[in-house]
């Protein structure tokens, strides 16, 4: 697979050295960057009779994506079939879907090739131009998007195949291919933006940020426009109708069409825009190579060592050093004994700095609303009319469950760090039973990330639906803790920052794992609705229909203290199974971390 | 004795001029001012946060943003990067390497961004690799390697082009005995081919004895320049000592002191209580 994209992306590579790239030398980093893709590093403890077993997993989980995109794919057929078949409108919506998505996926995923300073004593010393390194780095990507790209725009081609015939089909890949070099360049120019504008040393942390705010922004406008867009109104769907449209390369590259298929109905007088097509992604792709790539390495030079020569200025200031006694006393107050205290301390303030962590777990605070609105939209119902109606229903219980993404996402990070060399630490202190330090790390994400965002949640929907609802509000903070400690100590029991982050690749038992957590999940939460439904069956729709024997006064007891057996049977598994995360011993954890 | 004959004779292969590098307030170096002769081991000294690395950095290509002048082998640095890279062989004090490839892959990556033809590079490879004994761990990952052996591999990585000028970084840092051995007898074969060998490095006793000429840097400045026997000017002093006179304001003996006595203090003073 590798071998062909390499050659793929080879081929034009009379383009390459146009742009200044030596050809040799790019040819040489991609190969190698992709033969280190495929070889997977050992984590830190794991001994390397696992090696073989885990090489065959791979290969296992590469057709797997690739057999989970394909399937996204038939997802983007679906403009296709909206517009009923229109060629230009269709595929505009079509490409822009894509570039919405891979703009998405890269600024979150591909940030650290694009500024991957770790090749700097590698690559910096040896008689190699910026413009191959960019190159080198952006066709490396281009990989990754191809790889992507093509099972997921499989389903569309198979589409326009039928409905075009030979023509169609072979002329598909087309435009495709433009889109990619269109998404490269959007990323790329953003990254370069933020090099400019940042101050160098800073600008790693200004690029989190940034990321966060991107990766929530799409987020948000992907899930609400999709609800907002109304299927009906595509049913009289006609170019004219949408003028503006000719502005956005997308639908330049939908006119590209008027090639082959002359059915294809275009904007009067915007034929001659398929030419930008063409043009745009190439000139736009010139422009970064050629003059962009000298500074963006400079830059990335430029924030590596002055990263590395001021640590001085990291020093933390006055304010920090008092939280930071705070902090002492909440991990005095909160474990029992010294590992414990230790995994609380690292956790709080690893995760507190680094930025890969922060990147992952912070965007996920922002989700919570946008998701809780989306599945409030549902209906259709504009964002004033369900605002409005918001305090009648039960809709705070799915509220405070979302919340549990907050929790999850920070507990599936800490065990991952790039350092996780530096975890012989833990093998070479006396520490009894690791579990400590795992069950400390998890009280440390705990209070430091669920606790102020249930808090503040709690006091959202006290606001809206008044203080009847603070036991359910309790309720809700006990299972959701319940929940994520199982999670813990099922599928996340290892040492806090003790792997090396990769995409969890274990394929088939992750999918199990997940699908079994998920359950418990909807068992609790269900089961916590259908509570609350009891007490007034009119407003929810998840439970019995209890009014015909029992008056509402009743209905109201029986609500009450069945969730309290709730409360009472979740604190009781809390109990138990913290208690068991908390003794894990070495044994079971090396066993654990196989089998993560 | 011997740099006076070099002056003489021949034209500095690396010539550094008012050479100054500041990362925001900090200085790291202030007006260095350096003239380099082919066939000399350098032991470029200091202590920690000097600017050796710093030097260094500049001078393989890495740091291109700093002021003052540098010519090596007649090519201004700045003008012609790639050309001065090509001539440099870089071995880095870290051993940062792609270690999930084996080192043949490694070095075959290496030497194509050298733009050296295959059979060269498979020939390079395996010679060096079997003089440090590597013959065996030639394909297989480096991830398992230990520090010795990843910097074996490191130092092959920086030679396989057949550089004229070595730049060494803390070069014998996990290496075990025989292959101290080695690279100090490597150092007097690439000085006898006429190579200048650039060698930073916290141990004295080996720089005494590999370096014709020590330079001396502290906090961003040379404060000593010569032989080892003009730097004791007539005294008996080890580079050590005149390391230590050069570079500490503070009686050195008396800090050492201080720190060996924390235990015995905590001894006889028990106000902290510990496990």
């Amino acid at each position: 697979m590798n071998r062909v994209l390499l050659f793929l992306i080879m081929l034009p590579s009379g383009l390459w050295k146009r742009l200044g790239a030596d050809i040799a030398q790019l040819q040489a980093i991609l190969k190698v960057k992709l033969m280190m893709d495929n070889r997977k590093p050992l984590s830190f403890g794991n001994n390397k009779g696992m090696e073989h077993r885990k090489k065959k997993d791979r290969k296992y989980t590469v057709w797997l994506t690739m057999f989970l995109s394909f399937f996204m794919g038939i997802m983007y057929v679906l403009p296709i079939i909206i517009t009923k078949f229109d060629t230009v409108i269709g595929l505009t919506f079509f490409y822009t879907m894509f570039v919405f998505v891979f703009t998405f996926t890269l600024i979150t995923d591909f940030a650290n090739v694009l500024i991957d300073t770790k090749d700097k004593f590698i690559l910096f010393p040896r008689p190699v131009t910026d413009r191959t390194i960019m190159l080198s780095r952006l066709l490396y990507i281009m990989i990754y998007l191809l790889r992507l790209v093509i099972p997921m725009s499989i389903p569309a081609w198979i589409v326009f195949g039928l409905i075009k015939g030979w023509k169609g089909a072979l002329f598909f890949p087309v435009p495709v291919l433009l889109m990619v070099f269109v998404v490269l360049f959007l990323v790329s120019a953003m990254y370069i933006i933020m090099l400019r504008v940042a101050k160098p040393g800073r600008f790693k942390d200004v690029l989190n940020y940034f990321q966060i705010i991107f990766s929530v922004f799409f987020f948000a406008v992907w899930m609400l426009s999709s609800r907002m867009i109304n299927p009906e109104s595509f049913q009289a769907l006609e170019v004219q109708a949408y003028d503006w449209v000719k502005y956005f390369p997308t639908y330049w590259m939908a006119t590209c069409w008027t090639w082959v298929d002359n059915t294809a109905k275009v904007l009067p007088g915007t034929r001659w825009m398929s030419v930008l097509a063409i043009v745009f992604p190439f000139v736009s792709l010139w422009a970064t190579v050629r003059f962009l790539a000298p500074a963006f390495i400079k830059s990335l030079v430029a924030s590596d060592n002055s990263n590395e020569a001021k640590p001085v200025q990291k020093k933390e200031g006055a304010d920090t050093k008092k939280s930071k006694v705070q902090l002492y006393k909440w991990a005095e107050m909160l474990n029992k004994n010294n590992a414990a205290k230790a995994g609380f301390i690292l956790t709080w303030l690893q995760t507190s700095r680094s930025r890969n962590f922060k990147m992952r777990v912070y965007p996920s605070f922002a989700y919570v609303p946008v998701y809780f609105f989306f599945i409030l939209m549902q209906g259709g119902s504009s964002f004033s009319e369900v605002w409005e109606g918001l305090s009648e229903g039960t809709g705070y219980i799915g509220l405070l469950y979302l919340t549990t993404f907050v929790i999850m996402q920070a507990i599936n990070y800490i065990t991952m760090s790039e350092q996780y060399k530096s975890a012989w630490v833990y093998y070479s202190a006396p520490v009894e039973k690791p579990g400590e330090v795992i069950a400390g790390a998890y009280k440390a994400m705990w209070v430091k990330y669920f606790l102020p965002f249930m808090a503040a949640i709690s006091a959202f929907t006290v606001v809206v639906w008044g203080g009847s609802v603070i036991f359910d509000v309790i309720i809700a903070t006990v299972n959701i803790t319940l929940f994520s400690v199982v999670i813990m100590r099922m599928s996340n029991r290892a040492l806090p920052f003790s792997r090396k982050e990769q995409i969890k690749d274990s394929g088939l038992k992750t999918i199990v794992r997940v699908l079994g957590t998920l359950l418990l999940m909807g068992v609790l939460a269900i089961t916590h609705l259908a509570l609350v439904g009891l007490a007034s069956p009119t407003d929810s729709s998840f439970t019995l229909d209890l009014s015909g024997f029992f008056n509402t006064r009743w209905l109201t007891i029986i609500s009450f203290s069945l969730k309290l057996v709730l409360l009472i049977l979740s604190s009781i598994f809390l109990w138990l199974v913290f208690d068991s995360l908390k003794n894990t011993d070495w044994k079971s954890l090396q066993k654990a971390e196989q089998h993560i | 004795m011997s740099r006076e004959v070099y002056i003489c004779d021949m034209e500095p292969i690396i010539t550094i001029r008012n050479l100054s590098k500041n990362y925001g307030e900090k200085v790291a170096l202030n007006n260095i001012n350096l003239d380099i002769y082919p066939g000399q081991i350098i032991g470029y000294i200091g202590p920690n946060g000097a600017g050796k690395s710093t030097t260094v950095k500049i001078l393989a290509g890495i740091i291109q943003d700093y002021s003052g002048d540098v010519q090596v082998a007649g090519i201004d640095l700045a003008e012609n990067v790639l050309e001065v890279k090509k001539k440099i062989g870089y071995i880095p004090e870290l051993p940062e390497m792609y270690d999930l490839l084996t080192p043949r892959e490694y070095l075959t990556f290496i030497g194509k961004l050298f733009h050296l033809p295959d059979e060269l590079i498979e020939s390079r490879t395996v010679k060096m690799l079997s003089s440090f004994g590597l013959k065996d761990n030639i394909d297989q990952r480096m991830d398992g390697f230990s520090k010795g052996m990843r910097q074996k591999v490191l130092i092959t990585s920086g030679l396989l082009h057949n550089p004229q000028i070595i730049i060494m970084d803390e070069p014998l840092s996990g290496l075990d005995a025989n292959a101290v051995i080695i690279v100090k007898e490597l150092l007097q074969v690439l000085k006898a081919e006429g190579r200048t060998v650039f060698y930073c490095s916290h141990m004295m006793d080996v720089v005494e004895r590999v370096s014709d000429r020590i330079v001396l840097i502290d906090k961003g400045a040379i404060v000593a320049d010569g032989t080892i026997e003009e730097l004791r000017k007539d005294s008996s002093d080890s580079l050590e000592k005149i390391f230590a006179k050069l570079t500490l304001s503070e009686d050195n003996t008396e800090r050492t002191g201080s720190f060996a006595s924390v235990f015995k203090d905590e001894i006889e003073n028990p106000t902290t209580p510990h496990e």
